[in-house]
């Protein structure tokens, strides 16, 4: 059961893991009255023709799916609170998931722990680059794992300093732009 | 925090590095698939990260992967060790920090939780 958008999130992720995703750009936006989920990668992508059924929760094409259960899952949510889901992806081209969800919708799911589950997924994918962007109408706040990787250099993401550092970084930059819940 | 605050931790992390060798002894993996995100993997993941980095473990590795086909036992958790590879299923925050203590820390592997013993040969 997804409870939360940091599930959601967690759930994207694990289609980009995957497809062999080596690069993946997470968005975190808060613009106007909406929020939006963005999650786009370099991997496999989706075969023409399979596209239009990710939605549908009763298709899979597991293990060889580039897509999860979580994606329907994802897109009914949106929908059910007014928002939608969008899905662009080919194949060699990597896929890119966009959720908008009205903040302010009661049934908006909360959104969860998303440091906690951004980070670890981070730190324990030594061959992927992160890039996260947080931001609101007035400001953007990025992370970039290779930028870290650079000031680091042999040193893990797993480290206990670093994943301090990733934590707080993270959680100073949802602060910034406003990613907490206030109901 | 900063990013220069970056350059501190790497001076530390590379001077404890040199006092200790950098060899790692023990890998734990943590299948990340839907079935297992949905079954609890992210605070399985987070309690493995958090107790190796509690007791300052340098020579325990930690990744994810995706779907390990074993969607009933999901959250799984994977030690590898060089001579064998045990597979833990149905893992929660709690078994994930004596996965932790129990076997990578004193090399014994529970008796409870495991799915299959694989043998590695050279």
């Amino acid at each position: 059961m997804i409870e939360d958008l940091a599930m959601h999130l967690a759930d994207l992720l694990a289609n980009s893991f995957r497809a062999g995703a080596r690069r993946i750009e997470v968005g975190l936006r808060r613009r106007g009255g909406d929020l939006v989920l963005e999650v786009a990668d370099d991997g496999a992508g989706i075969p023409e023709g399979e596209l239009g059924k990710v939605c549908d929760p009763f298709y899979t094409t597991k293990p060889r799916a580039k897509i999860g259960l979580g994606l329907p899952l994802l897109v009914q949510t949106a929908e059910e609170v007014g928002g939608e889901c969008r899905v662009e992806s080919g194949p060699g081209q990597g896929t890119r998931v966009a959720a908008r969800l009205p903040w302010d919708h009661p049934d908006r799911p909360p959104l969860g722990d998303l440091v906690g589950t951004l980070v670890p997924l981070i730190a324990a994918s030594p061959g992927v680059e992160f890039c996260v962007e947080l931001s609101d109408d007035r400001e953007t706040w990025r992370l970039s794992t290779r930028e870290v990787r650079e000031r680091i250099g042999d040193v893990p993401l797993t480290h206990p300093d670093v994943l301090f550092f990733l934590e707080r970084s993270l959680q100073e930059g949802m602060d910034r732009v406003g990613l907490k819940e206030e109901r | 925090m900063k990013l220069e605050d970056l350059r501190k931790i790497r001076e530390r992390a590379e001077a404890e590095l040199r006092l200790r060798g950098g060899a790692a002894r023990v890998k734990i993996v943590v299948g990340m698939g839907t079935s297992g995100i949905a079954a609890g993997a992210r605070q399985v993941l987070r309690a493995i990260l958090d107790e190796v980095s509690r007791r300052n473990l340098r020579d325990v590795v930690v990744t994810q992967t995706g779907e390990k086909g074993l969607s009933a036992q999901e959250p799984i958790v994977e030690v590898h060790e060089p001579d064998r590879i045990t597979i833990y299923g149905e893992v929660d925050e709690a078994t994930a920090r004596r996965i932790v203590v129990e076997h990578a820390v004193n090399g014994r592997p529970l008796a409870d939780h495991v799915v299959e013993v694989r043998e590695v040969t050279r």
